[in-house]
């Protein structure tokens, strides 16, 4: 899928390395998006308020301001898809930025087609909250769930889930194809308080037995390490 | 009290403590005896604490020796020139031990230097070799896409050298996070974050990462998903990476691998076993030093993997060995310690 809307959808890329910028210029114009460029994290929040992107690329090793707190004062006042752009064994800094309320990550290195996935899902997840409050069929693989009618099924089988493997479930349904992080998962499934990822780790186990035909291989939940999950889609990530 | 004070100290201590056992031991009639006593004590203080301490030893060894053992007694006063020459002797003695510490001392701290720099540069030739081989690649077939003449060129022949630019590209990523890591794990900069974690999904996070790199081969995993430890989720995945990654690589495309966890009393065990050649006898224990890569040198790669993994296993304090298996093979044995119980569940329903 490239993106062959009528309107472009334009991308703001927030990156002060110039040679950095020129390869997600040159990705994405290719891709028949439209590209805004700053090299500072105040120019980007200025960029960002008199153009609003539809997507934004935010790296986290600005040099005037940190990425996380862009992405903090971006939330203030647009729910933008943010992608933020990091080192890889950063995974502290990611997890904050996605607590900040950034919608995914990408590692620096990464190739064209992961950068061009990941600014699909973002706009589909955009384009999905703007809809009603239906709540869609998803699908992948053999999965399939049902969240209006608190169903799951693995092929024709219906597969039992416990109230509260379902509402993980359902949360990572809602997010598909992006990075859920652990503390994302159990605000909404366990509520503010719930701060300890080991029996996180122990549902999104079960979760696995039930779901996923070898669990020791998973397909569909993905563990993004030090970060959270991630339940794939058919196209896409 | 400072290193220098205490080194100050301890020679007045070991004078005095010369003194007293040459006093009670030899009595002031056996003065030869109680010189020898005090020579010893000099060269003690010499030895152990360097050349500042072993000449005040020196005076002191005079000044006690005339006031006690010399006639008059209880008196610097001397009446016999001969026991003027003992006090040179025992200065002289002083001073020559202690200077010949100190030579032998930087002689030492000289050879500590040159076999650091040595090994230095090793690594640095072994490095450099590596970074500057993929570095060439790339510079000279994106020279050559530059080139006027590349017009010429079949798209096929383009497209190669464009992949090739990205494949090296890789490698040298690939090796300067290693050498990253291996740097980073070594210095002691690694903070670890240790959470409670169900070994299974660090054994599956670890297999999807390789996915590719297994290829169709078969891979058994008998882990359980009761088996939880904890460890730092990132650096524990990384050591299963790296150790299967090696096995992928030296097993050959057949051999199946096999990963299976237990917890024995206080301690969690990891096997990863394959079905290749196994180690060369004598490899136990250099495959897990820094760019050793066996007698596989063809192998691609700088021989970082297993290194990284045991500095990984370090910080845990954990053990990571290797050895091969009866009917052949190589099994690499993670052992963890644990320590504790996981914090009860706050979440309610039990899965």
């Amino acid at each position: 899928m490239t993106n062959e809307s009528a309107a472009p959808v334009t991308v703001l890329i927030v990156e002060d390395e110039p040679s950095m910028r020129s390869f997600l210029r040159a990705s994405l114009t290719s891709h028949r998006y439209r590209v805004l460029e700053a090299e500072s994290g105040q120019y980007g929040l200025q960029l960002a308020a008199s153009h609003g992107p539809d997507v934004i690329l935010l790296d986290l090793g600005l040099r005037d301001l940190d990425g996380v707190e862009v992405a903090r004062r971006l939330r203030e006042w647009t729910q933008t898809p943010i992608i933020v752009l990091s080192a890889r064994g950063r995974e502290q800094d990611k997890v904050e930025a996605l607590d900040a309320g950034a919608d995914d990550y990408l590692i620096k290195p990464f190739g064209m087609a992961e950068l061009l996935a990941r600014v699909r899902v973002a706009l589909r997840h955009k384009a999905a909250l703007a809809q009603s409050g239906e709540e869609p069929l998803f699908t992948v693989g053999e999965l399939r769930v049902d969240l209006a009618k608190r169903q799951v099924f693995r092929g024709s089988d219906e597969i039992h889930l416990t109230p509260i493997a379902f509402r993980l479930l359902a949360v990572l349904v809602r997010n598909a194809g992006r990075v859920v992080t652990h503390r994302q998962l159990l605000r909404d499934v366990w509520g503010a308080k719930a701060t300890d990822t080991h029996y996180l780790r122990v549902f999104m186990g079960q979760l696995r037995q039930k779901l996923e035909p070898n669990p020791s291989k998973p397909r569909y939940l993905m563990t993004e390490s030090g970060v959270g999950y991630r339940l794939k889609e058919d196209n896409g990530s | 009290m400072s290193a220098r004070g205490m080194r100050y100290g301890s020679a007045v201590l070991v004078v005095a403590l010369a003194a007293l056992a040459a006093g009670a031991v030899f009595g002031r009639s056996n003065r030869e005896d109680v010189i020898m006593v005090y020579l010893l004590g000099i060269v003690i203080v010499a030895l152990r604490f360097g050349q500042g301490p072993s000449l005040v030893a020196g005076m002191l060894s005079v000044l006690t020796f005339d006031f006690f053992f010399v006639p008059p007694y209880l008196t610097f006063a001397v009446h016999d020139v001969r026991h003027v020459v003992t006090f040179a002797v025992m200065m002289f003695v002083a001073v020559v031990i202690s200077s010949l510490t100190e030579r032998a001392r930087e002689a030492d701290m000289r050879r500590a230097e040159i076999e650091g720099e040595r090994l230095k540069t090793t690594l640095l030739s072994s490095v450099s070799h590596d970074l500057r081989t993929p570095l060439a690649v790339m510079t000279g077939a994106a020279s050559a896409l530059l080139d006027p003449a590349s017009e010429s060129l079949s798209p096929e022949d383009r497209r190669h050298l464009l992949s090739t630019i990205y494949e090296e590209g890789e490698r040298l990523g690939r090796l300067i996070r290693n050498l990253l890591d291996i740097s980073r794990l070594e210095s002691g900069a690694v903070h670890i974050k240790k959470e409670w974690c169900p070994i299974e999904e660090i054994v599956s996070s670890a297999l999807s990462r390789l996915e590719t790199r297994l290829g169709d081969r078969e891979v058994r995993v008998d882990v359980g998903d009761d088996l939880v430890a904890p460890v730092d989720v990132v650096l524990i995945e990384q050591l299963f990476v790296n150790v299967l990654e090696n096995a992928a690589k030296y097993a050959g495309e057949d051999s199946p691998i096999e990963i299976a966890g237990r917890r024995v009393g206080d301690r969690m065990f990891v096997e990863i076993a394959d079905r290749g050649p196994g180690f060369a006898p004598g490899d136990e224990k250099r495959v897990f030093d820094k760019f050793y890569r066996g007698s596989h040198q063809s192998a691609p790669g700088a021989g970082l993997g297993l290194a990284i993994a045991k500095a990984i296993a370090t910080v845990h304090e954990a053990t990571l060995s290797v050895a091969n298996r009866p009917g052949g093979g190589a099994t690499v044995v993670l052992a963890l310690p644990i320590e504790g119980a996981p914090p009860p569940s706050p979440l309610g329903e039990v899965p």
